[in-house]
């Protein structure tokens, strides 16, 4: 064999993409502070970016508002008087006062009578954008009523999950953004999941730093050692790049997974022997584990550029359906990271509690791979490493970081 | 009166120090117990597990008695308390972590 040949084995995923190629990552997109304006203008206000879920805003008039720090805006993503929904920027058109008072990184609430009132001067705004009233508007010395609606951001939805695009002409239907990755997650009922264990925290790293290290499986025999010691025979395969997305599958044999020890038994059987939370390879795509393996733990996607869905249907982690990471830049060595589980909501008490286990040890994994990101990024900011080395199974972050050099144009 | 079910006496030295109705609470006593804290818990809650699982399974969630929520609260306790018996070696944080307490758990307070 020749050298050739052995390099070409040892990346045996990574060659099958030659347009990204094999080389380095660099350090500065992770470090540098002007790099970071680039991405505000050039990725975050230009892609579609996943807000949130149909199940939070589930009535007409329901609203989540969503900080989005990168863009300094805030999103309102209301549920319309049609049933759809309808995003628009916090601020009222008049003085520019916020329309909804926000008590965090996510504000929920509802809209009585389908309408929204600024509290400052009590102007009224339809629920679908127009102004509706103002007060003493006959003192304004000219008004266009129609201009002064609600400023409204493009938004769709795509399989419950509600996306919104801060461009004000989008190059792409988030149908076109999510292209094949879109085809390949399409059709599990994620809608049943109504039950979720939601977990934040504000890292002091640059998002990438966040994001690359939950988007390979090289670091969990290592980091989840203690948490998930039966996760040491890990296969990381089915590699498969769309556009600037990609995916892959986690296969664990043998096929005990998670569980191992007495309690995780007990409570894993909970959920697994029961009709509504076991593990339903049949309601996979049909793409996803094709063969039906039953060591199935999940499929490991990226969604460009801030998005992770892993989708398990209770095979990996007893009962959960799928699991999501969201990393949302606030400065260049400031993240928000947002990690839920989702659940099919328990029928009983002792489901209920199995959840809340299963959800335990992700959540201590979870502390596992946050506990390496404010060191990383620490060490990368001393500048002594330039590049950084990509094993085969780093695929998907080689990728990302392709698609986020065409984007920023570096 | 037991602050438990008939059958569960033998957990009421541990209802004072872990039957708590938040993720937050319990948390809390996780992150200031022992070793041994860990453990006599752990083999109290292992041992009638099953029939812990029997006892609640008799209600619906949100209408427990207020005895049979006590036992809920304990099962939770044990859900989150047995991987530091299991996997952490009685370490009462997740060995090489993040600060627990910077986690937020956005989804509030579930408690049944
Ligand atoms: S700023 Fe909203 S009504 Fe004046
Ligand atoms: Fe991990």
């Amino acid at each position: 064999m020749t050298v050739d040949n052995i390099k070409k084995n040892a990346m045996k995923y990574t060659s099958a993409y030659p347009e990204i190629g094999t080389g380095k990552l660099g350090v500065e997109p992770i470090i540098s502070p002007a790099l970071f304006e680039l991405e505000r203008e050039r990725l975050f206000k230009k892609v579609w970016l996943k807000v949130g879920r149909l199940e939070e805003v589930p009535n007409v008039g329901d609203y989540k508002v969503k900080k989005i720090d990168v863009a300094h805006t805030s999103i309102i993503l209301i549920r319309g008087k049609d049933g759809g929904i309808n995003a628009f920027h916090n601020i009222c058109p008049h003085r520019g006062n916020k329309i909804i008072s926000e008590t965090g990184n996510e504000t929920f609430g509802h809209a009585r009578a389908n309408v929204l009132s600024c509290r400052f001067h009590g102007w009224v705004f339809d629920t679908d954008g127009p102004v509706r009233s103002i007060p003493r508007e006959e003192a304004f010395s000219s008004l266009d009523k129609k201009c002064l609606g609600l400023r409204s951001v493009h938004c769709d939805v795509w399989e419950g999950f509600i996306f919104i695009n801060l461009d004000e002409n989008p190059t792409q239907s988030l149908s076109e953004y999510l292209g094949g990755l879109g085809d390949h997650f399409s059709g599990y009922p994620y809608g049943d999941s109504t039950c979720s264990y939601r977990y934040s925290t504000v890292l002091n790293c640059n998002w990438k730093v966040a994001l690359y290290a939950f988007t390979e499986g090289y670091h969990v025999s290592t980091i989840h050692a203690a948490t998930f010691p039966s996760l040491a025979t890990l296969q990381h395969t089915d590699f498969k790049l769309f556009g600037p997305h990609s995916t892959s599958t986690l296969y664990v044999p043998p096929a005990e997974g998670i569980v191992t020890t007495p309690a995780t038994a007990a409570f894993g059987s909970v959920l697994q022997q029961s009709e509504r939370h076991r593990p339903h390879l049949d309601q996979l795509p049909k793409g996803i584990n094709p063969d039906r393996r039953e060591d199935f733990q999940f499929e490991f996607p990226s969604v460009f550029p801030n998005f992770l869905l892993h989708l398990g249907a209770g095979a990996g982690y007893p009962g959960m359906t799928y699991f999501t990471h969201q990393f949302w830049p606030i400065a260049w060595n400031k993240t928000l990271w947002e990690g839920t589980n989702y659940f099919r909501p328990p029928t009983k008490p002792s489901e209920r509690a199995a959840m809340a286990h299963v959800n335990a040890l992700h959540r201590n994994a979870w502390l596992e791979d946050t506990g390496t990101m404010e060191d990383t990024h620490e060490a990368l900011t001393s500048g002594v490493l330039k590049e950084l080395v990509l094993m085969d199974e780093e695929l998907m972050i080689r990728n990302t970081d392709y698609h986020w050099r065409r984007y920023i144009g570096v | 009166m037991s602050a438990l079910p008939t059958g569960f006496t033998k957990l009421e030295p541990f209802v004072r120090d872990w039957a708590f109705a938040t993720e937050k609470k319990r948390s809390e006593k996780r992150w200031s117990s022992t070793k041994e804290d860990f453990q006599v818990f752990y083999d109290a809650m292992l041992e009638c597990l099953t029939s812990a699982f029997e006892e609640i399974d008799k209600y619906e969630i949100g209408k427990m008695p207020e005895q049979i929520k006590i036992l809920y609260y304990l099962v939770l306790a044990f859900a989150e308390a047995s991987p530091h018996v299991e996997l952490y070696k009685g370490d009462s944080k997740v060995p090489y972590s993040f600060d627990a307490e910077r986690f937020v758990a956005s989804h509030g307070d579930i408690s049944d």
